[in-house]
């Protein structure tokens, strides 16, 4: 609790942020344990996890819906898809090109 | 239930390895994220022993159980030509054990079958070549496809597309043939064919999927650091290559008994961040960790030699079966 409230963007009460972490805990979203008079709070999930988790759940509600909106999700997914590799390995592409001309300045051709 | 003697010996061997290999799958399963972590620390080559070694283990120790203790203590100390009731219990455990075993030999087979007809067809349609100095022949087959990859079991065959042939250069062929070939010294067909046939927790339910996939993650990575052998041009060349490949679209899908320069696609950028950072990984040759696991599994089989051939081992196990038998 003590680490927390400074680090918060505006000042609230003590008790504000102590009920808030009570109610994500109780929500499994963060995990405590007692030491000494005070709990030690911390996330049930890694931001990789909880961002995968997300993910997963609109999919779920998008595709759990009627066949239109399933192709509808499916169809930008496959664009989505498709400009997310081309960019991906345009960079990667990129990265390469540096790597050689770094190799070059070394002197390993 | 009343069954003739062999029947009995059967169904508890049946019951005994269903039992032990999910038990210990089980376990594998809870410590299958610390599993990884650990692995990931490691360098890929060892990950990757480490993580299949993991994986085949419950079946191993069930194998083992059944074959060394059961049936010897069966064979030795149960009254011959006797017909005795059991228990509902062990024949439903049974009846699991020889639907787990059957489902895993089915999906072995039915891999060779296709890796086999595979092959058969890449030899049929494409051109097959004896490349000087190596074992293996290498198949190209007139496509666009993105394919080069090693196909089958026993002899196992590189197969490449022209496409492929066309699109890289020859430093980046060079490379990734090195890597295919890299895979053909570790024996990961081999490997996967083992990953077939050890079963999983239960028939059609595949927990242990999590250490198969970080087990190919890690072969792939492995199979990189050979092929680039420590030099950095060859793993920038290597790099290129993969891009290259990538960027004929999707990976023609394989039979299971293969390994592709693609495999996963997902780690692709992974693979070629690897591949460009400043030293490249040499691979490494005989590293202690190698030689610290390799005395924990001698030490684990003189354990069970020991346990086997203790006199009261048999006499313990036979009176533990018939407890569960009946």
């Amino acid at each position: 609790m003590r680490d927390v409230v400074p680090k918060l963007s505006r000042p609230l009460a003590y008790t504000t942020v102590m009920t808030t972490l009570d109610r994500l805990f109780k929500k499994g979203l963060l995990d405590r344990h007692k030491s000494d008079r005070a709990f030690l709070y911390s996330p049930h999930l890694s931001r990789q996890e909880w961002e995968r988790q997300c993910a997963g759940s609109l999919v779920a509600g998008f595709l759990s819906g009627p066949s239109p909106s399933r192709e509808l999700l499916l169809s930008c997914l496959l664009d989505a898809v498709g400009e997310h590799d081309a960019r991906l390995l345009d960079e990667l592409e990129k990265k390469i090109r540096c790597r050689r001309k770094e190799l070059i300045r070394q002197g390993q051709p | 239930m009343t069954l003739p003697y062999l029947l009995r010996m059967v169904c508890l061997c049946l019951a005994s390895f269903f039992v032990l290999n999910a038990v210990a799958a089980l376990l594998v399963r809870i410590s299958c994220k610390s599993a990884i972590r650990f692995a990931e620390s490691r360098a890929p080559g060892t990950a990757a022993r480490f993580l299949l070694a993991l994986r085949i283990l419950p079946f191993a120790l069930a194998i083992l159980f059944v074959g060394g203790l059961c049936v010897p203590s069966y064979l030795w100390l149960e009254p011959a030509a006797t017909a005795e009731r059991v228990g509902l219990l062990s024949v439903v455990l049974g009846l699991l054990g020889a639907l787990t075993w059957s489902v895993s030999v089915a999906r072995t087979a039915h891999s060779l079958a296709s890796s086999l007809r595979h092959n058969r067809l890449c030899r049929l349609v494409g051109e097959e070549i004896r490349v000087p100095g190596e074992s293996s022949s290498l198949v190209i087959v007139e496509n666009d496809a993105p394919l080069l990859a090693l196909s089958g079991l026993i002899r196992p065959r590189l197969l490449i597309s022209s496409g492929v042939l066309h699109a890289l250069s020859s430093e980046e062929l060079d490379t990734a043939l090195a890597h295919e070939q890299a895979h053909r010294r570790s024996r990961d067909n081999a490997k996967r064919f083992l990953l077939l046939l050890a079963p999983d927790i239960f028939p059609f339910v595949r927990p242990l999927r999590t250490l198969e996939r970080a087990w190919s993650k890690f072969a792939e990575w492995a199979a990189d650091d050979q092929a680039a052998g420590g030099d950095a041009n060859r793993a920038v060349s290597l790099a290129a290559a993969l891009v290259h490949v990538a960027r004929m679209g999707s990976a023609p899908r394989l039979p299971f008994l293969s390994t592709s320069l693609l495999a996963c696609d997902r780690d692709l950028s992974a693979r070629v961040n690897r591949l460009l950072q400043a030293s490249p990984i040499a691979p490494a040759r005989f590293a202690p960790t190698q030689a610290r696991l390799r005395t924990i599994s001698l030490l684990l089989g003189a354990g069970v030699a020991a346990l086997l051939l203790a006199p009261s081992a048999l006499p313990l196990v036979h009176e533990l079966l018939e407890l569960f038998l009946h």
